[in-house]
């Protein structure tokens, strides 16, 4: 499902990088990715789903060499197969609820926003228990709201490849182990793959692998 | 069935259209405008003083209906109409004006000076200062008299006749169309009016600048016009002279040895019978200011030319009596 | 295109405190020249019409335009007087009609006019009620002076003293209301309608007392010699022209030479016009004949001048908020670089994104100049009626 083969990855100061000479993740399977702060969890994520490209190597997701193709065909990709869950939710402050679960649909012009969609997203904040804010501007929901309503974002157009950075992390303990299981049943619902960054270890038994980062971390070759 | 169609929709367009009709306004409904409007072709006139009024009748025929609307038994001197009345006058296609101040009641009123005709604008230099009224002074503006031109200018023909011109000429100018009709108006007016001219002139010289009374300042145009020797008094012909009033007479008798005197009206028996004694006999030499049941103006101005002339046939001896 | 303008839409939606700033500030630049040159020119057709009306205008020598705003509108100072001998010398011309004019005094605010009948007609009056004045004393009056005064025919109007400290004796005068014309939408409306003698009875020119020879006005008699009879001040001097008293007023002096603001000459034709402009233009003649057109059409041109450079101000201003308007949004934009950043890292390409910023920038515009459109319309439709009633009040 998710290959990464001989992947370099330099950040663009402090001449750290990461080296992944072989990752893969099958499909339906979830993972755990941990490491301390800063050590490079999220960029594998970013990696993973082509928002950042790497210095060398090919990184293959759902059989496509994602950072071989060009940026259109890129974003065309990932609101095709990916669902992503930023570590700061990045809900839109001035829509609803709805129309924020609904925004893959209203910025790709690939995607039709029909009746389907929506009963799916009502369908979605029953689920995470968001239904009763629906109308809701995003700026007005609690923490736990935001990062249910990224969820169902997430989720919406029913992607191959879930990624989330930190889905539980401003979360208190009953709603983290809610989140991880609407994550873990929609993944398991369509055999999606799952790989979510966390730091909190109280969670990673639920997980079929864990991957710690720190094993990528490389000197940066000077050249 | 269906063939009914046309033929309900045919009955229904009738129907609707009778009703349309009925709804039009008939004859007896038109606006009450519309008839008057025929009577409405004759000009009207609006006269100031009865002659005036008299000229444009005789001139206008019934293609004008004139108008002089002083009610009944009031002096046409002292008259001033309402502001109903002055009204009456605007609405006026013409007013006729006597000129020279007569109808003071004018200065106060508000009437358009297109439709104002001053008949006496052809002899303004000939007009005479009229000798009545009171001087006042009072404010800054100094010494002021209520007085202006001598009325009257009818008793004498010629005069009346250029009024009477100016009379044809307005209405000529307001209604062209019927200039013809004026005209010979006029010119059936003015040959009476010199008639009455000849009358005059003949008795005035056979008069032969025998003195004479008029009972009343208002006969300076036709004092003037023929001539005559002749002085005026301030007597009311219904009123009996005061004492005093027959003191300042015998003075005036004294140095003007008249032999008639003139008065507008029929005077009291008892004014007439002093009169007599004194050698002065009474005769009645209408102005013809307003309007009279004894006649028209031409009438009137007819009777005073037959007692003029009988001036002559009656003189008597002026010591006759003493 | 429809999930483009929801989402721009409410973007300005929910901050709608800018976006109605923002609004507001475009439609106020765009409005604010449209709208002054729809009410200028409306108002200059106004003025126009008014001066195009009336053909021609005799005064004294002075300013043409005061002669032409007294005369026509009622307003500025009072100019020097011409004698009534000029309404007899236009009469006998016979080139024009003559229609006197007395602005010099006011009931309250209203200008009390002295004119003859033929101004109405000439105007195109039409009386609402009542009738015209008939008499000295009587008054007809305009639309709005009926309703700012309160009064209908048969009520009375005083009118007012030329000045707080008029020591003249230019006392006020009661006056009759016969008649109310029809609102005409022209300065006319505001006007006390007299007789022109009515108005030089206020001038004290003519005047009505007690008759001096009567036994009740002994006290005030001075001296009498013979018809000469010279009174104190004491004699009883009328406020009010009665159907009692009217008899007892009169006029003092040559009548030809009372006093007028101007004289409206209305040419019998265009050659009988050019003739009568003519004889006005010898050196020796103390009263100037203009055409209130020509002097309105200067006026105007001065407007019209100075105009263009305020709509050249308010372009300047209109660039200056456009500017003003640009950073806004540059600096919104900075403010949104996270959120523009999760469109493109969820899928959106950044050409969808530079179309939503568009949008939002298309909508506001297009608000803004719908609101001024509204505006101008209103400005249109109703600006002349406020003109009027600012030309009239």
């Amino acid at each position: 499902m998710v290959q990464l083969c001989e992947v370099e990855f330099r950040y663009p100061v402090g001449g750290f990088a990461l080296r992944i000479p072989m990752l893969e993740v099958a499909r339906g399977e979830s993972v755990a990715v941990i490491g301390p702060s800063g050590s490079g969890k999220t960029t594998l994520l970013q990696l993973i789903a082509g928002i950042s490209l790497p210095a060398s190597g090919t990184v293959t997701t759902n059989g496509t060499p994602v950072n071989l193709l060009d940026d259109a065909a890129r974003r065309e990709f990932r609101i095709r197969n990916l669902g992503l869950v930023f570590q700061e939710f990045e809900l839109l402050e001035y829509l609803s609820v709805l129309d924020n679960v609904l925004l893959p649909y209203r910025i790709h012009p690939g995607l039709t926003l029909d009746s389907d969609v929506r009963s799916r997203a009502l369908a979605l904040a029953e689920c995470v228990g968001v239904s009763n804010k629906l109308d809701r501007k995003a700026r007005k929901l609690s923490q736990g709201e935001k990062q249910r309503a990224a969820v169902c974002r997430a989720l919406i157009a029913e992607p191959k490849l879930l990624l989330a950075d930190e889905p539980t992390g401003n979360l208190d303990p009953d709603n983290k182990q809610r989140v991880l299981d609407i994550l873990f049943e929609q993944a398991s619902d369509s055999h999606s793959t799952l790989i979510v960054v966390t730091h909190d270890r109280d969670l990673l038994d639920r997980f079929a692998r864990v991957i710690d980062v720190k094993e990528f971390h490389a000197e940066r070759v000077k050249s | 069935m269906s063939g009914w169609g046309p033929i309900v929709a045919a009955i229904a367009g009738l129907v609707g259209l009778a009703f349309a009709l009925a709804c039009e306004p008939g004859e007896a409904e038109r606006p009450p405008g519309t008839e008057a409007s025929a009577r409405d072709e004759r000009l009207r006139v609006f006269a100031v003083a009865y002659p005036l009024q008299y000229f444009a009748e005789r001139i206008g025929g019934d293609a004008v209906d004139v108008r002089f609307p002083i009610p009944t038994g009031i002096d046409p001197a002292e008259w001033s109409p309402s502001a109903e009345v002055v009204a009456e006058y605007q609405a006026a296609d013409l007013v006729l004006l006597n000129g020279g101040g007569y109808a003071q009641w004018l200065e106060r009123a508000s009437l358009s000076r297109r439709r104002l005709v001053d008949t006496s604008v052809g002899f303004r230099k000939r007009q005479l200062r009229d000798s009545g009224g009171v001087q006042h002074a009072h404010g800054p503006e100094g010494e002021h008299a209520h007085a202006g031109v001598a009325p009257m200018t009818w008793l004498d023909p010629e005069l009346a006749i250029a009024q009477a011109r100016a009379v044809a000429d307005a209405l000529i100018t307001v209604r062209p169309s019927a200039a013809v009709h004026f005209e010979s108006g006029f010119a059936a007016l003015e040959r009476d009016l010199r008639g009455l001219e000849r009358r005059f002139a003949v008795a005035a010289q056979e008069l032969g600048g025998a003195p004479l009374f008029f009972s009343h300042p208002v006969y300076p145009y036709f004092i003037r016009a023929y001539d005559l020797n002749a002085r005026s008094l301030h007597w009311e012909p219904q009123e009996v002279p005061t004492e005093a009033m027959w003191a300042e007479f015998r003075d005036a008798l004294a140095e003007h040895p008249a032999r008639w005197m003139l008065w507008e009206a029929a005077p009291e028996s008892a004014s007439k019978a002093l009169l007599e004694r004194l050698g002065v006999r009474s005769h009645v030499f209408d102005p013809c200011a307003r309007p009279s049941e004894s006649g028209d103006y031409l009438d009137r101005m007819r009777r005073n030319a037959e007692e003029f002339e009988s001036l002559e046939v009656n003189r008597p001896p002026p010591s006759s009596v003493e | 295109m429809t999930d483009v303008l929801f989402l721009a839409w409410r973007y300005l939606a929910h901050y709608r405190v800018k976006t109605v700033i923002l609004v507001a500030s475009i439609a106020l630049i765009v409005f604010l020249p449209v709208g002054l040159n729809v009410l200028v020119g409306q108002s200059a057709e106004q003025l126009t019409a008014r001066a195009e009306a009336t053909p021609l205008l005799v005064g004294a020598m002075g300013s043409p335009l005061e002669l032409v705003l007294s005369s026509l509108y009622f307003e500025s100072d009072v100019p020097d007087a011409i004698a009534w001998a000029e309404v007899e010398a236009i009469e006998d011309s016979g080139l024009a009609q003559p229609i006197p004019l007395d602005a010099r005094f006011r009931a309250r605010t209203h200008p009390i006019v002295g004119t003859s009948l033929e101004y109405f007609d000439f105007r195109g009056l039409r009386l609402a009620e009542g009738r015209r004045m008939a008499v000295v004393g009587e008054c007809v009056l305009g639309a709005r002076a009926a309703a700012d005064l309160a009064v209908g025919a048969g009520d009375t109007v005083l009118s007012s003293p030329e000045s707080l400290f008029d020591l003249a004796g230019v006392y006020p005068l009661r006056m009759r209301v016969v008649g109310v014309f029809a609102a005409s939408h022209t300065p006319d409306d505001q006007v006390v309608f007299v007789d022109v003698k009515t108005s030089w009875i206020i001038q004290g020119l003519g005047h009505g007392h007690q008759d001096l020879a009567a036994a009740g006005a002994a006290a005030a008699v001075l001296k009498q010699e013979g018809d000469l009879i010279t009174a104190n001040a004491s004699v009883v001097q009328y406020n009010e022209i009665t159907p009692e008293n009217i008899d007892s007023f009169h006029f003092h002096g040559d009548l030809s030479e009372y006093p007028l603001t101007g004289v409206i000459a209305v040419p019998h034709d265009d050659k009988s016009g050019v003739l009568l402009m003519g004889r006005f233009e010898r050196p020796e003649v103390a009263t100037q004949i203009v055409r209130p057109a020509t002097v309105m059409t200067e006026l105007l041109d001065t407007i019209f001048t100075v105009r263009a450079y305020v709509v050249a101000a308010i372009g300047f201003a209109g660039a200056g908020t456009l500017a003003t308007a640009a950073l806004v949004f540059l600096l919104s934009l900075r403010l949104r670089e996270r959120e523009i950043e999760t469109i493109v890292k969820i899928g959106g390409s950044p050409a969808r994104v530079a179309a939503i910023l568009v949008s939002e920038i298309v909508v506001v515009l297009v608000l803004g100049a719908a609101f001024a459109g509204v505006l101008a319309v209103l400005a249109s439709r109703y600006g002349s009626e406020a003109i009027r009633m600012w030309i009239t009040s």
